[in-house]
């Protein structure tokens, strides 16, 4: 009762946390991703660029694009529009514009743990094969994001084709972020002007959001009161799974989720998962028509 | 203000529509549908099925298995133990177990233009192709378009055991079959009794004859007209039979793939059925035209 007294009062003043329970404008624009996908890198990036002029840091990023996990129905109903706001939620069909960050789930099994730690959400002995069944299986303590496989096909197989959803994977941002970037500009309908692309991706780099984290974790809604002894800005690299993660985890992964992997350009090396990934779908219909035949 | 703290104590007394607010179990099992897919038809199935003591009806059936939509967070509180609930909503990874039901999009546009009819949303006579220009954009219902609603479960439970795919056209055709998978998938022994029971619960005509008299107080008939009827025409195919070819060609341009992954004939493609059978899901979704 206290607790809904509490929810109630929060309700009334607009103090809840936004969640699924907010009024979407249709000048939206949602930066979607499961965690630990390169949301925090991007929202740096596109804050640089759409705000050429602010000194865009851990202090003003949640009033910039503010986060549906932490701000307020009231914070986010007072962003000035068009907004551009972060979630990490599963398909919502309310959401018309979409940017959509995918990054290779065997790196961000790797990412999430880590953070895991730092939240205290599992203990620092957590053996990472136990972490990889629970994340495939989705009984990780954590909100209810979905599955990563979950997550990212409720996005993508909806709105994929859709001229107002953009796919960015956090390895091609690695790759050439000016690239990237400009893609973005575009899809925002912002001047690409590549001084400015240039001057959005300098601004945002590992180095200095390192750099700006260990003077402001302390004012940041998402690092405050955790652990400082992990950073929230990790390796920012791809494919450390390659030699952090055990053969039988990436086995585990790609058995699951191998079929969207492939499908995003993530290839899949478990010996006998690559030829199977292509016909996945073809064996797949026939054998979800055979099992429901069966029963 | 006044509404809002209305609102809040709904919500503090527990009398506030459910929603995706409701606190979900792991042993709850959804019967989750686009909207006029035949969920009712389901719930009564379903409801026959479980509680096969007393006759069913739409109040009762409306208790057994409530709609998330309808029924306040108390009364989800106080249902005894695996509950079976109603929900239209794309995916919710809450819902850990769920037989969706799909139809022909053709098929659910007429049911829905016609329920809008009786719902007094639309007057007698509407255009229905302009209206379906609505309908195939997710304009003419709270729970996205029916591509939508329909990809985004089928992309994150298709591959999962808890998840069972039923067709409104296979349960039409085939019920006492299809009604076995989903007993299984309860566990409960389908004795032929029991099905046979189920089935004679949920005929159309029985149905028809339970709302005249349950109308005025069940939930989703009541404050509508009553010339018109919730349970229709109750058979499939009435989408390619009545609707103009425009019409289908809008709907077919939208969601064909899909369509034809579930099995759904369309007239707009020459590609062999067979074949399109033989290509995997994300596949034919991906092939879907770009929006």
């Amino acid at each position: 009762m206290n607790y809904h007294l509490e929810l109630m009062i929060k309700k009334l003043l607009g103090a809840d946390i936004a969640e699924r329970n907010f009024a979407i404008f249709p000048d939206d624009t949602f930066l979607v991703s499961y965690p630990r996908s390169g949301n925090t890198w991007t929202r740096f990036l596109i804050a640089n660029l759409v705000y050429p002029n602010v000194d865009v840091s851990f202090k003003n990023i949640e009033r910039l694009i503010p986060d549906t996990s932490s701000q307020s129905s009231r914070a986010l109903r007072r962003t000035p529009r068009p907004r551009i706001i972060k979630t990490h939620e599963y398909f919502d069909h309310r959401c018309r514009k979409i940017i959509c960050i995918v990054r290779d789930p065997r790196d961000v099994v790797l990412s999430y743990h880590q953070f895991q730690r730092k939240y205290r959400h599992i203990e620092d002995g957590y053996p990472l094969v136990k972490y990889v069944d629970d994340f495939v299986s989705g009984r990780l303590n954590s909100k209810d994001w979905g599955t990563w496989g979950e997550n990212v096909a409720s996005w993508f197989y909806t709105r994929g084709k859709s001229k107002d959803f953009l796919l960015l994977r956090y390895e091609d941002m690695m790759e050439d972020p000016v690239r990237e970037l400009a893609r973005t500009a575009t899809f925002l309908g912002i001047d690409s002007d590549p001084a400015r692309i240039e001057q959005a991706v300098q601004r945002s780099s590992a180095d200095r959001m390192r750099e700006l984290e260990k003077t402001q974790s302390a004012d940041w809604v998402a690092t405050k009161n955790h652990r400082t002894d992990i950073p929230f800005v990790r390796v920012a690299m791809s494919g450390g799974w390659k030699e952090k993660l055990p053969a039988e985890c990436v086995a585990q992964i790609e058995a699951a989720w191998g079929e969207t992997m492939v499908v995003l350009g993530y290839e899949l090396v478990t010996p006998t998962l690559p030829e199977q990934a292509h016909q996945i779908g073809a064996k797949l219909t026939a054998a979800s028509r055979a099992k429901q035949e069966v029963r | 203000m006044i509404a809002k703290l209305g609102a809040s104590a709904r919500h503090l007394l527990g009398h506030d529509p459910a929603g995706r607010n409701l606190r979900t179990y792991p042993d709850d099992t959804f019967i989750v549908s686009y909207p006029k897919s035949g969920n009712t038809w389901t719930r009564f199935l379903v409801a026959s099925l479980i509680h096969n003591e007393a006759p069913m009806t739409f109040l009762k059936a409306d208790k057994v298995i409530p709609s998330i939509d309808s029924q306040s967070r108390k009364y989800f509180k106080s249902l005894p133990r695996p509950r079976v609930i109603k929900s239209h909503f794309p995916f919710d990874q809450n819902y850990k177990r769920v037989i969706y039901i799909v139809r022909d999009p053709k098929d659910v546009a007429v049911s829905q233009y016609h329920y809008q009819i009786k719902r007094k949303v639309l007057q007698d006579g509407h255009p229905i192709d302009e209206w379906i220009a609505r309908y195939v954009a997710g304009d003419t219902c709270p729970y996205g378009s029916w591509g939508e609603n329909v990809a985004s479960w089928l992309a994150a439970r298709r591959q999962n055991p808890d998840f069972l795919l039923l067709r409104y056209e296979d349960m039409i055709r085939q019920t006492g079959l299809e009604l076995i998978k989903i007993a299984r998938f309860f566990g409960i022994d389908p004795t032929p009794e029991r099905i046979q029971w189920a089935i004679s619960q949920s005929t159309a005509d029985r149905m028809r004859k339970l709302e005249q008299k349950e109308a005025g107080q069940w939930e989703s008939t009541k404050d509508t007209r009553k010339d018109k009827f919730f349970v229709r025409n109750a058979k499939a195919g009435e989408g390619k039979a009545t609707l103009s070819p425009a019409a289908i060609a809008q709907i077919e341009a939208a969601w064909g793939p899909l369509m034809r992954w579930l099995g759904y004939e369309t007239a707009a493609v020459s590609r062999a059925h067979s074949t399109e059978q033989e290509r995997g899901f994300l596949e034919a979704v991906l092939e879907q035209p770009a929006r």
